[in-house]
């Protein structure tokens, strides 16, 4: 059966993609941030997995307000990233994982979750920008494929943090029943500490992000007992989309091991953070 | 492999959800209640969407030529309040976002129109911008 090996959490933040699109990430303020990520790069390295299970959610580029799905599951061959406004970044195309895929859909709506399955649309930075803190971006191709789960959190109601949490155990779930001997990461993205609209913009809380970077370790439960509402809270009116961290987690063992954790502020507008999680 | 009846486990699976979503209820409403925080406001937010939508039709390079080239032609075709169209116009971030316009689409007419998250960030709080950067950002400007 196939193997889940580890999780990795991280933000998404677009400005992240535009330093590597300028080649800024040597610069005096971006270099600190792309540092804290050279543990992990090496982990991936090292690990090799097959598949990444990547959940983020899409920023209104590949999906309008005529139709919002609280979860959708790619089962596409490829992806093509998406135009934001200034023509889709110079990255190659992601490679799906269909047959996954369909067995992850089928998996959740045995477990009733009902999730819109999706054949065709393209990714924007919030699955670019994780992939390329982790894997580097490659010449030509990616060196593993993807299966991006899509959450809503921009248009309430967005789900429940506990949900959430569940998904993760059902996506494990889904891994481990899966007729294969590849090896999954799961990646949770989003976050930390940001606000983006209304007077309260600018808002960010290193405090509570960095000790969001210790819980998710060690307290998942307590943080998926969370409301949506103290997330919003805590992290800021978009931090609370660090809620799609405890999918990642809820897909790990109760017990991991906390490989290597970053944290940076403030990256644009965003506490931006990252852990990388092993199976213990 | 399809589960065909309901086992003792999916019903202690739906109890521990119950207890979960207990545990978590909120409402609209109390979120709402965050200070300065609009996009919990769902008449706001359904009231933005033709703002929306004309913002989403610039992730198609030929609707951002058309907005370039002629904005109020561009605007005229979705639809737009007079108090929109004059909030894009005029690029005020902050009344575009009280109409419901939504920050993920307002960015995409600052891609057009190049203007940093920042400024947007600054014009809503109502403070100039190195300000904003040194005192929300905690930037040293």
């Amino acid at each position: 059966m196939a193997q889940i090996i580890g999780g990795l959490g991280t933000s998404h933040v677009p400005s992240i993609g535009v330093a590597l699109d300028k080649g800024l990430d040597a610069t005096p303020e971006w270099k600190p941030f792309f540092d804290g990520y050279q543990p992990a790069r090496q982990w991936v390295e090292e690990q090799k997995p097959d598949v990444a299970v990547v959940v983020f959610n899409d920023h209104y580029n590949a999906l309008f307000l005529d139709r919002v799905p609280t979860f959708a599951v790619g089962c596409a061959g490829e992806y093509q990233p998406a135009d934001e406004g200034w023509g889709p970044r110079p990255i190659p195309p992601f490679q799906g994982a269909p047959d996954f895929a369909w067995h992850l859909v089928d998996t959740l709506v045995e477990n009733w979750f009902d999730p819109e399955v999706i054949q065709e649309i393209k990714v924007d930075h919030g699955l670019q920008v994780p992939m390329e803190l982790f894997w580097g971006r490659p010449e030509d191709a990616w060196p593993v494929r993807v299966v991006p789960i899509f959450v809503n959190v921009l248009q309430y109601p967005v789900p429940l943090p506990s949900r959430l949490y569940h998904l993760g155990k059902t996506l494990r779930t889904a891994i481990e029943s899966y007729e294969s001997d590849e090896r999954f990461v799961v990646l949770g993205t989003g976050g930390l500490s940001h606000q983006l609209q209304g007077a309260r913009a600018g808002f960010l809380n290193p405090d509570a992000d960095r000790q969001f970077l210790e819980d998710i370790a060690t307290r998942p439960d307590e943080l998926a007992q969370w409301s949506r509402e103290k997330y919003v809270e805590t992290f800021g009116a978009e931090g609370a989309e660090l809620i799609m961290w405890l999918v990642m987690r809820g897909a790990l063992s109760p017990e991991v091991l906390v490989r290597h954790q970053h944290y940076f502020v403030p990256a644009s507008m965003t506490g931006a953070g990252m852990i990388l999680l092993e199976e213990a | 492999m399809a589960q065909l009846t309901i086992s003792p486990e999916d019903v202690a699976v739906e109890a521990s959800l119950e207890a979960a979503v207990e545990a978590a209820r909120d409402t609209a409403a109390g979120i709402a209640t965050i200070p300065d925080t609009p996009l919990l406001d769902r008449k706001h937010q359904l009231g933005g969407y033709r703002l929306n939508k004309m913002a989403m039709g610039l992730s198609d390079p030929a609707n951002r030529e058309a907005f370039l080239a002629d904005e109020a032609a561009y605007l005229d075709r979705f639809g737009l309040t007079e108090e929109e169209r004059s909030a894009v116009m005029r690029r005020d971030w902050r009344e575009m976002i009280r109409l419901g316009g939504n920050l993920f689409f307002v960015l995409k007419i600052s891609a057009v129109d190049p203007v940093r998250i920042t400024e947007i960030g600054a014009h809503q709080v109502g403070m100039e911008h190195d300000a904003f950067l040194r005192e929300r950002l905690g930037k040293r400007v």
